[in-house]
């Protein structure tokens, strides 16, 4: 359910680094807006700064310039504690190489950010496999990562980044390394995660047929917008 | 959410992960267990030495021994100064002592054979056994009467024979006492031990004295007194506080506690680098994980915690395991170290154990400090990148 409301609204959104002495612009000039329960991905060549704009859409690195606003916080002015903070609540983030704890199981892994809920014991094991059973993987709650396949990893990590309920969803190039099977399961999962919950879900890819799963589609090419209104489905 | 939100998480993420990590943890832990098993045991030595050497302000023992000899066999007195020593002012009580060793060099198991007069002993130590083994001591020849820490290093009970240093005795009963050089001593006859030894004389030859004054502010002056007393015999004495007196005969001991101190600091600093060692390294191939966690929303708080307290467990837990092990060993052993006829008991203490134990966490949680805040400090897409 797309609202007019924009959960993501960025403004001459910059990202400079400085390498060898040299800065290097990695993004520049950025507007976007993207609204509340929106499926958007975000398309380009490698080092377009896709991933770079994930990151800042998450709080986990800071623009050099411009404004950004998530969720009603200006990401810019927010201390490390109070990103945290607000990521532990609002964002759930999905990482191309899934990035699970390896000594913990997958149920100890989707329970991981609700510590950060203080819910009791009970409140989490309902949650945990509540999520679980929304990414179809209730069987394998008690395996370590290693023992898992890369699709079944990867819905381990979507259960754990949508365990907390979180307002936004990021996924970085989230079928990147999973073979076409186990791609298009993952894609039909956050599809459905969109159309029953009513999901924000921002993804990075380079892969046009899973761009063509969200709704609009934003091109960089050299951190910059080159079709900022992609096409609506 | 407040500071400590997540710290339920962080703890059981700590303790999950060391117990999933089971050889690195095992190898730290172990390696803790023995730098703190070495440094208890150390320092059990040391209050051994401590307690038998330190001149308390209430000392009223003398010993009175052959001057320029340092060794039982070689430290001969005629029996006859008994009386001598008896007549001079502040003397209480006077006990001529033959002293016979299974061993006069440095040993961990040793015998003190003490030949002392029946009835005097009885009288001095009628306290410290039962009656019915006092006696059964006065009622044989060849009875002993034996020092609690050999009566259980050798597991004799009463009733029971045992033989060291050519002597063979009948075990008459068991003493109470925590003097130190009581706990491995048997006491015997005098007469029977001179007997035993054919050496001598029957009944003219002891080992020492050992002299009881009345008032501790007498202690310096009763032992001038008696030394001067003999200054011109053809057996001359040295007459110092008992605890002086083992102090000398167990230079070499308290020489190689003082080097074994010096060890167990080395150790100290082991457990330190050890530790610190492990986190760092552990870290390093953590900062992927350290990342997802700052992602997920852990704090720098969270993450610090979470590896002090990784620190704090397997310093905790090699601690433990050291402390409780040296503990247990010391004690069921019932060391004491012996030269010259001396014996320097090594107690187990639960106050040593508490410190080691204390010393173990301390110091692993400051080997865990500067990690925790390089954990804490780490940039998210840094690590991501590593």
């Amino acid at each position: 359910m797309v609202t007019t409301e924009p959960i993501i609204r960025c403004h001459s959104l910059e990202k400079h680094y400085e390498r060898g002495g040299e800065p290097v612009r990695v993004l520049e000039s950025i507007d976007i807006d993207i609204a509340r329960g929106e499926f958007v991905a975000l398309m380009g060549p490698s080092g377009s700064g896709k991933t770079t704009l994930l990151n800042l859409f998450a709080g986990i690195d800071t623009p050099s310039g411009g404004s950004l606003v998530v969720d009603g916080h200006d990401i810019a002015t927010l201390s490390r504690a109070a990103l945290a903070h607000w990521r532990s609540r609002s964002v759930g983030y999905i990482f191309q190489l899934y990035h699970l704890v390896p000594v913990l199981t997958a149920y100890e892994n989707v329970e991981l950010p609700l510590f950060l809920h203080g819910l009791s014991g009970a409140q989490r094991h309902a949650r945990v496999a509540e999520a679980l059973e929304a990414v179809q993987i209730a069987d394998r709650y008690s395996h370590y990562p290693r023992q898992l396949s890369g699709g079944q990893e990867q819905r381990v990590a979507i259960a754990r980044a949508i365990v907390g309920n979180p307002s936004l969803l990021l996924a970085d190039e989230p079928t990147g390394d999973l073979d076409r099977a186990a791609a298009t399961g993952v894609m039909d999962l956050l599809a459905r995660l969109h159309r029953e919950r009513g999901q924000t879900i921002v993804m990075v890819t380079h892969d046009p047929h899973t761009a063509e799963r969200a709704q609009r589609i934003i091109h960089l090419e050299k951190g910059r917008l080159v079709e900022p209104l992609g096409a609506a489905r | 959410m407040n500071a400590l939100t997540g710290m339920r998480g962080v703890f059981a993420l700590a303790w999950r992960g060391l117990r999933r990590r089971p050889t690195r943890t095992a190898l730290v832990v172990a390696g803790v267990a023995v730098a703190i098993f070495l440094v208890c045991s150390v320092d059990a030595m040391r209050t051994g030495v401590e307690r038998a050497t330190h001149r308390a302000a209430s000392e009223t023992a003398l010993v009175v021994y052959r001057q320029n000899r340092y060794c039982p066999f070689t430290s001969q007195l005629p029996q006859s100064y008994e009386r001598a020593i008896r007549d001079i002012p502040g003397v209480r009580t006077v006990t001529p002592v033959k002293i016979v060793v299974s061993n006069c060099r440095a040993s961990l198991d040793v015998v003190t054979f003490r030949g002392v007069p029946a009835e005097s002993f009885a009288a001095d130590h009628a306290t410290q056994a039962s009656p019915e083994a006092l006696a059964a001591w006065l009622a044989r020849s060849d009875a002993a009467l034996l020092g609690p820490e050999l009566a259980a290093r050798r597991r004799l009970r009463p009733g029971d024979r045992f033989t060291a240093a050519g002597v063979d005795a009948f075990v008459a009963g068991i003493i109470e006492s925590d003097a130190p050089q009581d706990q491995s001593s048997a006491f015997v006859h005098l007469g029977f031990l001179q007997e035993q030894l054919k050496r001598g004389g029957t009944g003219t030859i002891v080992t020492q004295f050992d002299v009881r004054v009345d008032d501790p502010a007498n202690l310096d002056r009763v032992a001038a007194a008696i030394d001067e007393k003999f200054a011109a015999d053809a057996a001359p004495t040295t007459t110092r506080a008992e605890t002086a007196h083992v102090a000398r005969a167990a230079t070499d001991v308290i020489a190689l506690v003082g080097f074994a101190q010096l060890l167990s600091f080395a150790a100290l600093a082991a457990v330190f680098a050890l530790v610190a060692n492990a986190i760092v390294l552990s870290m390093r191939s953590r900062e992927r994980e350290v990342s997802i966690l700052q992602t997920l929303g852990f704090t720098q708080l969270h993450l610090g915690t979470l590896v002090v307290v990784e620190a704090g467990i397997l310093g905790t837990l090699g601690g433990v395991i050291g402390a409780a092990s040296s503990y247990a060993i010391v004690g069921l052993t019932r060391t004491a170290m012996t030269m010259e006829g001396i014996s320097i008991a090594v107690p187990p203490s639960l106050g040593i154990s508490l410190a080691g134990i204390g010393m173990a966490i301390a110091l692993s949680l400051a080997a865990g400090s500067v990690p925790a805040i390089m954990a804490a400090r780490q940039s998210i897409v840094a690590g991501f990148r590593s």
